[in-house]
């Protein structure tokens, strides 16, 4: 059942199912998720836990298998919700025969944004992620962090208002990372609504002020950051305990 | 609109700038170098003989473009990890596959012009007429046969990888054009059950000898009349929307995962 209120993300017992060769495997169960605008959200979970099946239910390239999920109210199997939406995947790759400012160009198209429109988002996007000249090369030139940085920048063509990260800090080195927490303290501060998974919990800390911690398709706490890690106490402690306590309590 | 446009327009830069397009000029030097090679036989005086030579190269060739183009259009997507941030754009499943359709047929198109320009001009610096209007035409239905061949390749490479799709697709239309046109003299022969299963056979797939004006060319037959081209047209275009919707069908409820090319 629906809330009525336009949350950026709202996940309703959810559950995702998926036939394998040794039976069915249930990657999400049950899954309640609301995110209102506005908030960075950490969504936090060890290897298999379901994150990225979430994240693809949101932008539709798997259906649920029970439960409905909306964004801004929209229910996601309409192409229309992903119109305010960002995307960066894990290991982001992209059309490596393009130059940067063409696939801008043609990402912006997609969102179908008029030409004067395109022309300013695609020069705002190159700026944000710092490619400067390097978005008239063809992408293949580019390296691991300028792939990484030309993804984010079609994830953000659209000035919209919710951005999914999908391990954003993967594989960067350190400026990489700084610069992508940059951005993403820029997203907040303009009111933008961040929805980001990470294995970084050193960076989820410094970035998130609300987060959610999944364990075997569901999730077992979520809380404001300050209210789940106390004074003094790191989230990589906090974290370990609850996959540890969920791991006893389904054994 | 601007949606498929735009995907039509990756395809373009996409065979444009990736090696495929070296195939192209491959195919134009053969086709360069079979036709120059005609007078080495001393048959250079039979002007014909080159132009039917040349088109049917021209035939096989944009087949095989329209094949390898059009089958990898969408595993391709999978197998780079693309499909994951176009997917994430608000794109229906349908405009990706009318889009990538487009960028495909304008694309082998084209480079089939290239083609008869090619096979047009050596026959008249020969000293060959060109029946022009007939020769329109012939190119024109020879484009409806790519867009019904891209669109079968996408229908099969919507669930499929790109071989696969390939393989199937080839088959389906080279048996369309080799056997279709002489089902019936087996169904008179065959007749019973084995009769009726060939002409279901018949009614099933593609005519694509309708399409092939190779022979009004090369003999100056005259232009067919214009309700028998645009019906052959209404037909091709029939033909492609078919397929296109079955494509879209298969790919409609397809589910995305990361290093599973066919989802799960």
């Amino acid at each position: 059942m629906f809330s009525g209120m336009d949350y950026a993300i709202e996940m309703r017992s959810v559950t995702v199912r998926f036939p394998s060769r040794g039976g069915v495997v249930t990657a999400l169960e049950g899954l309640d998720l609301t995110v209102e605008p506005g908030q960075v959200f950490g969504f936090l979970g060890p290897n298999g836990a379901g994150k990225t099946t979430a994240m693809h239910v949101l932008l539709g390239f798997i259906a649920a298998t029970e439960g409905e999920a909306r964004l801004f109210g929209r229910d996601v199997r309409e192409s229309i919700a992903r119109q305010r939406i960002g995307y960066l995947p894990e290991h982001p790759d992209t059309y490596r025969f393009l130059t940067g400012r063409e696939l801008l160009d043609a990402t912006a198209a997609l969102f179908r944004l008029d030409r004067r429109t395109r022309r300013r988002r695609v020069g705002e996007s190159i700026e944000a992620v710092g490619l400067g000249e390097a978005a008239t090369r063809r992408i293949a030139t580019y390296s691991r962090g300028m792939m990484q940085r030309i993804c984010l920048a079609q994830s953000l063509i659209n000035d919209p208002d919710l951005v999914i990260l999908d391990e954003p800090t993967g594989g960067l080195d350190p400026i990489g990372r700084t610069d992508i927490r940059k951005i993403i303290g820029e997203l907040r501060d303009r009111g933008k609504t961040v929805f980001f998974s990470s294995h970084e919990l050193s960076e989820v800390e410094l970035v998130c002020d609300t987060l959610a911690i999944l364990a075997r398709g569901r999730i077992v706490v979520q809380g404001s950051a300050s209210s789940l890690v106390a004074p003094g106490e790191r989230l990589e402690k906090v974290f370990m305990k609850v996959i540890a306590d969920a791991e006893e309590e389904r054994t | 609109m601007i949606r498929i446009l735009t995907l039509a327009r990756v395809v373009w830069l996409d065979v444009l700038r990736r090696k495929d397009f070296y195939i192209l000029l491959i195919l134009l030097a053969i086709l360069l170098v079979a036709l120059l090679s005609m007078n080495v036989f001393g048959l250079g005086g039979v002007t014909a003989y080159v132009a039917d030579i040349g088109l049917l190269l021209s035939w096989i060739f944009s087949w095989v473009l329209a094949i390898s183009i059009g089958c990898r259009l969408l595993p391709q997507e999978e197998s780079r990890g693309t499909i994951f941030s176009l997917l994430a754009k608000p794109v229906r499943r349908s405009e990706l596959i009318v889009g990538k359709w487009l960028g495909a047929w304008s694309v082998v198109s084209v480079a089939t012009a290239m083609f008869y320009v090619l096979v047009f001009g050596v026959t008249m610096l020969k000293g060959w007429t060109l029946p022009i209007g007939v020769a329109l035409e012939a190119i024109v239905l020879h484009g409806m046969v790519i867009a019904i061949i891209i669109a079968a390749a996408l229908m099969f490479s919507a669930r499929l990888n790109s071989d696969a799709a390939a393989t199937l697709t080839g088959a389906l239309t080279a048996t369309s054009f080799l056997l279709v046109p002489r089902i019936p003299e087996f169904v008179a022969e065959a007749g019973g059950v084995r009769g009726g299963l060939m002409l279901f056979l018949y009614n099933l797939l593609p005519h694509f000898e309708i399409f092939d004006l190779r022979m009004r060319v090369l003999h100056n037959y005259g232009t067919i009349s214009l309700t028998t081209f645009l019906m052959i047209t209404a037909y091709g275009l029939l033909v492609t929307a078919i397929f296109l919707a079955l494509a879209w069908v298969a790919y409609r409820s397809k589910h995305f995962a990361r290093g599973s090319l066919s989802g799960y």
